[in-house]
């Protein structure tokens, strides 16, 4: 009896010798993500449901959070290591001297005001008393608003006493009862959706007021992070990247992973992946634009002078520094 | 007179004790800001909070959204008396209407008024109308408890004493009944009143408010997204003063020119 214990304890130290090393060489690094609910996080909900992060030798914590400000405010405080948000929310932190920076971008989405009224057909046909739904002041939608009004009205201003803050589902539901606020300026899915009622029409569209597609979210990451743990820094960067392109390569499978989450069907969720203007990319898009334009409306106290400022030295790789003149990439990106 | 004074004493000492403890908590603030332990974005320095109020103040934003608080709170507070004085009155002349409205308190009351904003947006729209809406159902409650109570706790033989000197109808209520009941009226009041500022800043921040028609609760929420902590504290610091101003100005004047000087409290 002794002698089968005894064989049995040295087989089990055997064993652990063996693969305790193993096991040791490849230590997951925890990565505190900071997550949302949405069209524009399927590459996280994909990441999440194919263990990507941990094929890349992170472990993901996963924390969810109901708006920008919030994810900001984690982000601020530590909370999680790196976070989504769009353009303005960054530079608006950036501008209050948080230590943070792009690390990807991320997404780029159709985004729209869209009204149930037939007489408005431009930003001058709206009345004092009519209400504009966006999701909160300082958002990429009211920072759009804003450029879209100093474009069209001259002034940056002018629409900022129609704006009611709403999130995208209680806005989106008052519009398309009709009640109590005119227009909205949301994204995928309640963009489709409102679009999809008749009679409601776009107003004006991001692209319009850029001239160009940009990033809706950007990845960021505190400079501590960055600096402290490259290891983890990187493979963050590298696992978003596969979540992207294995949406855009899988549209059909991704459709039925994702249609769940949001309780849709598989095939209107395959039809609002594959929705024009709908791009899963973490390619650096417009991340210049909205600076010079918050630093004049005075929403920040200045704006970047170049993207070192704001972003890490891969997105600078990708965008790169053409001699003798900005290229394509680099013009994209104002 | 000797009683007065020392009275007069005890406040003055309650007032100073406060005074130094207040200040002593914002010393405490000033020194742990910085200590550096703490994000300053997150956690500000008072010093800092203070200066930005009263760049808040200069450049007139913070007045114009406590003034536009204040009217709103005003009306839904105003009704929400209104509107409890009449149910109470009608709840004592029947003792059927009398138990409907306590079933219904037990109901209503200990639903927050911030709960029913959903449903007062569907009904009513957003914008200021809505938050009224909220007010007028956050305060009323407290306010119908409070009355009805009181006015069922007037003893029977102050109001016999009453009808025996001739009084009846609106003079009995107005000379018996009201000061009778007041020491409740007030906390009704006073509990109506801060029930009335949580729940319009509550449902601003929510939503419902709007750039062209919001008051502190707006403020704060936009203060919020632009990363301006100091003046989210500084709106927050405007709201505890308004309250201490109207706790020391409106309701104790009130208590002491009535409750105090009837004799119906301890003190």
């Amino acid at each position: 009896m002794r002698k089968v214990v005894l064989v049995f304890l040295s087989t089990l130290l055997v064993i652990g010798g063996v693969l305790g090393p193993l096991v040791q060489a490849a230590p997951m690094e925890e990565l505190k993500i900071a997550g949302q609910f949405g069209l524009v996080y399927a590459p996280l909900m994909v990441a999440k449901a194919r263990g990507i992060f941990e094929r890349h030798g992170l472990k993901p914590v996963w924390k969810e959070y109901g708006s920008g400000g919030a994810v900001r405010e984690a982000l601020i405080s530590g909370e999680v290591d790196v976070g989504f948000m769009g353009i303005p929310p960054f530079l608006i932190g950036w501008d209050k001297g948080c230590e943070w920076k792009i690390a990807c971008g991320f997404v780029i989405v159709p985004i729209g005001l869209v009204t149930y009224d037939p007489n408005i057909k431009s930003l001058k046909d709206f009345k004092p008393e009519d209400k504009i739904a966006v999701p909160s002041p300082g958002s990429i939608q009211h920072i759009l608003l804003a450029m879209a009004a100093e474009k069209e009205l001259g002034d940056p201003n002018a629409l900022d006493n129609n704006i009611v803050a709403m999130a995208h589902p209680d806005g989106a539901a008052a519009l398309i009862s009709k009640k109590g606020i005119k227009a909205h300026f949301t994204t995928p899915p309640y963009l489709f959706e409102e679009l999809s009622q008749p009679g409601f029409h776009l107003i004006v569209d991001d692209v319009t007021i850029f001239g160009h597609p940009f990033n809706f979210n950007v990845g960021v990451a505190s400079e501590r992070f960055h600096d402290r743990r490259p290891a983890a820094y990187s493979s963050f960067v590298n696992a978003i990247g596969e979540a992207m392109a294995w949406i855009n390569c899988n549209k059909e499978e991704a459709a039925k992973l994702l249609a769940p989450e949001f309780g849709l069907t598989p095939e209107k969720t395959l039809t609002y992946l594959n929705w024009e203007g709908m791009n899963y990319t973490s390619a650096p898009y417009g991340l210049m634009g909205f600076g010079e334009f918050m630093a004049k409306a005075g929403y920040i106290k200045r704006a970047p002078a170049s993207l070192e400022e704001i972003a890490f030295e891969n997105v600078l790789a990708i965008v790169g520094s053409r001699a003798g003149g900005p290229s394509e990439i680099e013009k994209i990106q104002y | 007179m000797v009683k007065e004074t020392r009275h007069l004493k005890k406040e003055k000492n309650k007032t100073l004790n406060q005074a130094l403890f207040i200040v002593g908590a914002l010393i405490g603030w000033e020194l742990l800001a910085r200590t550096g332990w703490f994000p300053p974005l997150l956690f500000p320095k008072m010093s800092e909070v203070f200066t930005q109020l009263i760049a808040e103040i200069v450049n007139g934003e913070i007045l114009r959204r406590l003034a536009f608080s204040l009217y709103i709170i005003l009306w839904g507070l105003g009704l929400a008396v209104l509107t409890s004085a009449v149910v109470t009155t009608v709840a004592m002349l029947s003792p059927l209407v009398s138990a409907w409205v306590q079933a219904l308190m037990a109901i209503m009351h200990p639903l927050p008024g911030i709960a029913i904003l959903p449903i007062i947006i569907l009904w009513l729209g957003t914008g200021s109308r809505s938050i009224v809406a909220v007010i007028w159902f956050s305060s009323i409650w407290p306010l119908i408890a409070n009355l009805h109570t009181g006015l069922r706790s007037v003893p029977t033989t102050q109001i016999e004493v009453g009808r025996n000197l001739g009084l009846k109808g609106i003079a009995l209520v107005r000379s018996i009944l009201i000061p009778g009941a007041f020491p409740y009226i007030l906390t009704g009041l006073r509990v109506g009143w801060a029930r009335a500022w949580q729940a319009s800043v509550a449902a601003e921040m929510v939503f419902g408010a709007s750039g062209g028609e919001g008051g502190l609760g707006w403020f704060i929420y936009k203060k919020r997204f632009f990363m301006e902590i100091p003046s989210v504290f500084g709106g927050m610091v405007i709201i505890i003063l308004i309250g201490l101003l109207v706790e020391r100005l409106c309701f104790e004047g009130v208590e002491v020119r009535t409750v105090r000087r009837w004799g119906m409290t301890s003190e």
